[in-house]
């Protein structure tokens, strides 16, 4: 019996040492990996760019790494891919690296944070693009003027708009055809847009509900205010931004830009507003329209793609998810968003934004222009992830193997409706999204909720309005 | 009274099915991601749901291992895991054996601070955290998550029970044969306490392996993400990914974790039990 | 065996005074140097990553703090703001809902499962619901919620179709105000519930079969049985169970998160969520901090009159 746990005690002193031993080394083996000391470029003067980490895959990076050692190869660049739900997400690790001093010198960033970047953390651009403009002539002549006024604050250029999507409709074939409809004209009517939910309604079973969306700032009621002529906050344009459109842009373009925009008072009580709202509610009631589900509409491919729904507002970047689930090009079609008082559209675009802490502004500055150049972009966006900034990019042969049929849509949206905007973000833009977000969850419950939460949500909009960023 | 006691002979087979319909609720939803992951994303949504897919595909996992650098997640999440796993042990060990069989000055202060670190959210020092760390130079790397993970409030309480509950003659009688406070732990309670290490290990593995608040916050570098921080990349850009991927990378960091779970299942349960047994 | 009692009960007694030997000797000496280098690795990592981070965030909710320019002092208007604000009045509210109804939930089904479980059967049966009810706890919260977020949606999840074959219309489960916050404690309960499942069946292992034998000779039987003599033999256990329980629940974060991100309205959203919100969407670390204080302090409190409570309540063999 002694010797048995003897025995057993010796093979435990040396089964610990052993695991002791081997934890050691495993420490000492990996030292490099434990201290990042193996990440290429850390610490070595790189040039930092960070990106939306599910947007930029290892792929990607390497794409973009390997193209601008070619034509830069005396600067030395490191590409982030920062791991992201979404946007604000993104901006609040961003931020946590800035508070950390471990700032990087060029951010990605979407319409929802160029005003919040620009008014605290950035750079114009305008300097270098002056300087550079014959370069640059080249692509501002392919890039909507919409696009480059939604990246202007105050009447100066804060980034290069390298992709952008706008709202626009989706619509399932199988659906259509089941419902016996034709596809919508490009002037279809709001009015037109509730007889079809009606008609496919009716001709599909319980499993169906045939308008989706999801809660959020990009494409969830903005797109509904902005139809009804109206807008989460009062619109209006900064003075200023000559300089660009008269070198750039001929009159007939650059007629009505200018410096950037301005979203300032709250209007949620807004009679138009409200209107939408009831529309909204209204749907929901009749069961043409899912309750808004907050998140990031990770749902909807699954369920679009099935013929669980027959319409949603998506843009350009659609076109590659809906390939990728499987569907067939010619299953699905895209139209304008409906009009209703005004055909106007919304969009959110992206691009990449000089951070003041950088010390590598002229390198910086280069990769800016790499960034947006033609053979970059197109190497880049293989898979119509997203809707190119670039209006040549945008071909038949682009969409031929993952459709839409209608992929001209995507840019018509901004060519054949110049009014069409950005989504209303101002630097206050995260609480801004919140109160949105949150209130409409609580507006569309019932159609009598509609009003007393839209007061709430101006109530609380002036109150982050107020605050200084 | 007689009522009460036909309820109770009923209740054998009743009984069983009660628990086997919960089981099957309990595990319900791990079945469905199992077998959505086998499925082709166009099938993802059928309802009624095939349990068993008609036409299973590895495709999902394929585009798992297309998508993100799975053996980098995977070993950044290994080596996390495993070096904060074996560092709670000897934290744990050696602070539970003192909290329970040594004198001390301060011992019950010392000890409520040590359980009272179970009630901080993280959230609240995530922040001040970062600081410390840049200060030390650790963050954005792999040490930043796992030095400040070594001390365990729980891991301390679970062995400060385990060392309570071994028989305190043991030590006695090492004492009356002269042994300093060193070789009583080393030659006479630590050896007994390999099945309660086992527990702290298991238990640190299951929760860092998991853990994505932390590392969200605090690598900043693509080459220093653990699995569950690479697996929002499946998600896609605006949502755009297949469900069928994303579950299939669901499964495939649950394995690890279900391993560790089988393997390490008997100490879990025991050491588990133990901390809830007033001795 | 008195002197091991569920511990923290003396959290908040105060110390009592260190039992001084009127000689101290080689032999207490050597405990000492001991006890001090064994308690070093924990205590340091404490201080350094617990003490020092909590000391920060109190002096970090008295500033205006938006990361990118200097703090500025700010006294007591941090916590101003934080009483005045009804989000974050709406978020203790919520976190206090959730708290009571997760734990109640989670115990009394993990009770029912473990005293289950505990009867006749036969050993491999025993193990497999064992390991059943455990496994939802080595998934990651996170995932899983994901994987909630589509069984629950009202249209196309499979839980609705589920009740649609017994004839019961959808439910807005992560969508109307009264469904979602239950939702959320399902979820949460989903998970965790394994945790206090095997305390107790721990629990009940312990209890001597002697007990069980004489009672039921005593002519006790069935539910009354347990009432009056497992569930007071039990009461340490449960101590624990809800004790940690009602810490993890306050601080419940990734299933309101994922499932509803706090909504429809503020329905679910959570004290933790405020604070992640505040401080790195909004950039206000200063209201972000006070509300953390305050979070830690209802933690305290909570904790401090369970133990105060068990004293009347729990048995101790």
């Amino acid at each position: 019996m002694t010797d048995s746990h003897l025995t057993r005690r010796t093979l435990l002193r040396y089964g610990a040492y052993g695991a002791g031993a081997a934890a050691l080394a495993g420490t000492a083996a990996s030292w490099d990996r434990l201290t990042g000391a193996d990440i290429p470029g850390r610490d070595d003067g790189s040039l930092v760019v960070a990106t939306l980490g599910p947007a930029y895959g290892p792929e990607a990076i390497r794409t973009l790494t390997e193209g601008f050692k070619q034509v830069h190869p005396d600067i030395k660049l490191r590409i982030n891919a920062v791991q992201a739900v979404d946007w604000s997400d993104f901006f609040a690790k961003i931020l946590t690296q800035i508070a950390a001093g471990t700032a990087p010198d060029l951010v990605y960033v979407a319409t929802e944070g160029v005003q919040l970047f620009a008014q605290r953390l950035g750079v114009p651009l305008d300097r270098w693009v002056k300087r550079d403009a014959e370069e640059l002539r080249e692509y501002f002549a392919d890039v909507h003027p919409s696009l480059v006024e939604s990246m202007m604050y105050e009447g100066s250029l804060y980034q290069l708009p390298v992709e952008f999507n706008a709202a626009d409709m989706y619509l399932n074939t199988q659906v259509l055809k089941r419902a016996g409809a034709d596809f919508p004209a490009a002037d279809w009517t709001r009015d037109d847009f509730t007889a079809l939910l009606r008609d496919m309604k009716q001709s599909s079973g319980s499993q169906f509900t045939p308008y989706f969306w999801t809660n959020r700032l990009w494409g969830g009621v903005v797109p509904w205010l902005f139809a009804n002529d109206t807008n989460l906050l009062t619109e209006s344009k900064a003075p200023g931004g000559t300089w660009l459109w008269d070198s750039f842009y001929p009159a007939d373009r650059r007629q009505g830009r200018g410096g950037g925009f301005r979203w300032t008072t709250p209007q949620a009580t807004d009679a138009r507003v409200e209107e939408a709202y009831d529309y909204l509610a209204s749907l929901i009631q009749e069961g043409l329209c899912t309750r808004p589900e907050g998140g990031n509409g990770q749902n909807l491919i699954g369920v679009f793609s099935t013929g669980r729904v027959g319409v949603t507002p998506a843009g350009g970047f659609w076109a590659g998810g809906l390939h990728l689930a499987g569907m067939k090009a010619d299953g699905f079609d895209v139209q304008y968003f409906p009009r209703w008082r005004s055909q106007r559209m919304q969009y959110g675009a992206a691009g990449y934004a000089l951070l003041r802490t950088s010390k590598k502004q002229e390198e910086a500055w280069e990769f800016i222009k790499y960034a947006a150049r033609r053979d970059t972009l197109t190497r880049l966006f293989t898979t119509n992830q997203t809707t190119p900034a670039r209006r040549s990019m945008l071909t038949a042969d682009r969409y031929r193997e993952s459709g839409p049929a209608h992929w001209q849509v995507f840019y018509d949206t901004l060519d054949k409706f110049p009014d069409t905007g950005p989504i209303p973000a101002p630097p206050q833009v995260a609480e801004v999204e919140q109160v949105l977000l949150k209130h409409t969850g609580t507006a569309l419950a019932s159609r009598r909720a509609v009003a007393p939460a839209l007061r709430r949500m101006q109530s609380d909009l002036e109150k982050a309005m107020e605050r200084d960023v | 009274m007689n009522l009460s006691r036909t309820r109770y002979s009923l209740a054998p087979w009743a009984r069983i099915a009660g628990l086997a319909v919960c089981a099957l609720l309990t595990l319900g939803p791990v079945i469905w991601t199992i077998s959505t992951s086998l499925r082709t994303p166009a099938e993802s949504f059928d309802l009624p749901p095939k349990i068993i897919p008609t036409d299973p595909t590895m495709e999902s996992y394929r585009g798992v291992f297309d998508q993100i650098d799975v053996w980098l997640l995977a070993l950044n999440s290994t080596l996390v895991t495993a070096l904060i796993a074996v560092g709670q042990m000897i934290t744990a060990g050696l602070a539970g054996y003192a909290f329970a069989r040594l004198e001390f000055r301060f011992k019950k202060p010392l000890f409520g601070l040590v359980l009272a670190t179970m009630m901080v959210p993280l959230q609240v020092t995530i922040v001040p955290v970062f600081l410390v760390l840049k200060s030390m130079g650790l963050t954005d790397t792999l040490l930043g998550l796992i030095i400040p993970a070594f001390p365990t409030a729980f891991g301390t309480f679970l062995m400060r029970q385990y060392f309570l509950g071994m028989p305190k003659d043991l030590g006695e009688a090492a004492m009356l044969d002269g042994c300093g406070p060193w070789r009583i732990f080393r030659s006479v309670y630590a050896p007994l306490a390999a099945p309660g290490l086992a527990i702290v290990g298991v238990l640190a593995f299951n929760y860092h392996w998991n853990e994505f608040f932390r590392p969200l916050i605090l690598e900043t570098s693509g080459q220093n993400y653990t699995l569950p921080l690479g697996l929002v990349s499946l998600q896609g850009n605006l949502g755009t990914g297949s469900i069928s991927v994303v579950l299939a990378g669901v499964v495939l960091s649950m394995i690890p974790a279900v391993v560790v779970f089988v393997v390490g299942q008997r100490p879990l349960r025991e050491g588990i039990t133990s901390a809830g047994v007033n001795r | 065996m008195t002197n091991t009692q569920i511990p923290a009960v003396r959290l908040k007694q105060p110390a009592a005074p260190p039992a001084a030997p009127p000689r101290p000797s080689a032999r207490d000496r050597g405990t000492r140097l001991l006890a001090t280098l064994f308690l070093a690795p924990t205590i340091v990592g404490i201080v350094v990553f617990t003490v020092v981070p909590i000391a920060g965030s109190v002096v970090l909710s008295l500033f205006h703090w938006n990361v990118i320019d200097d703090p500025s002092f700010a006294g007591a208007a941090n916590y101003g703001e934080v009483f005045g604000d009804s989000t974050v009045l709406v978020s203790f509210r919520n976190t206090l809902v959730f708290m009571v109804f997760a734990v109640a939930l989670q115990l009394l089904i993990a009770l029912a499962l473990a005293l289950a479980v505990n009867g006749r059967m036969p050993v491999w049966l025993r193990s497999v619901f064992r390991s059943a009810f455990f496994f939802p706890l080595v998934l990651s919260a996170a995932s899983i919620s994901v994987v909630m977020k589509y069984l629950f949606n009202q249209d196309f999840g499979m839980v609705n179709w589920l009740l649609g074959l017994v004839g019961i219309a959808p439910v807005p489960w992560l969508t109307s105000e009264n469904a979602a916050m239950a939702t959320v404690i399902l979820v949460y309960v989903w998970q965790q519930f394994g945790f206090s499942f095997l305390l107790f069946v721990g629990g009940l292992n312990n209890i001597p079969k002697e007990i069980h034998e004489a009672a039921s000779l005593d002519g006790a039987t069935g539910l009354r049985k347990h009432l009056n003599i497992t569930l007071p033999l039990l009461s340490p256990t449960l101590l624990v169970a809800s004790v940690v329980g009602i810490i993890n629940a306050l601080q419940v974060f990734e299933q309101p998160y994922v499932l509803t991100n706090g909504g429809p309205g503020d329905a679910t959203r959570t004290v933790v969520m405020v604070i992640y919100e505040s401080a790195f969407e909004q950039l206000r670390f200063g209201e972000a901090s006070a509300v953390g204080v305050l979070l830690f302090v209802l933690i305290m409190a909570v904790t401090a009159l369970q133990f105060r409570l068990s004293r009347r309540f729990v048995h101790y063999q």
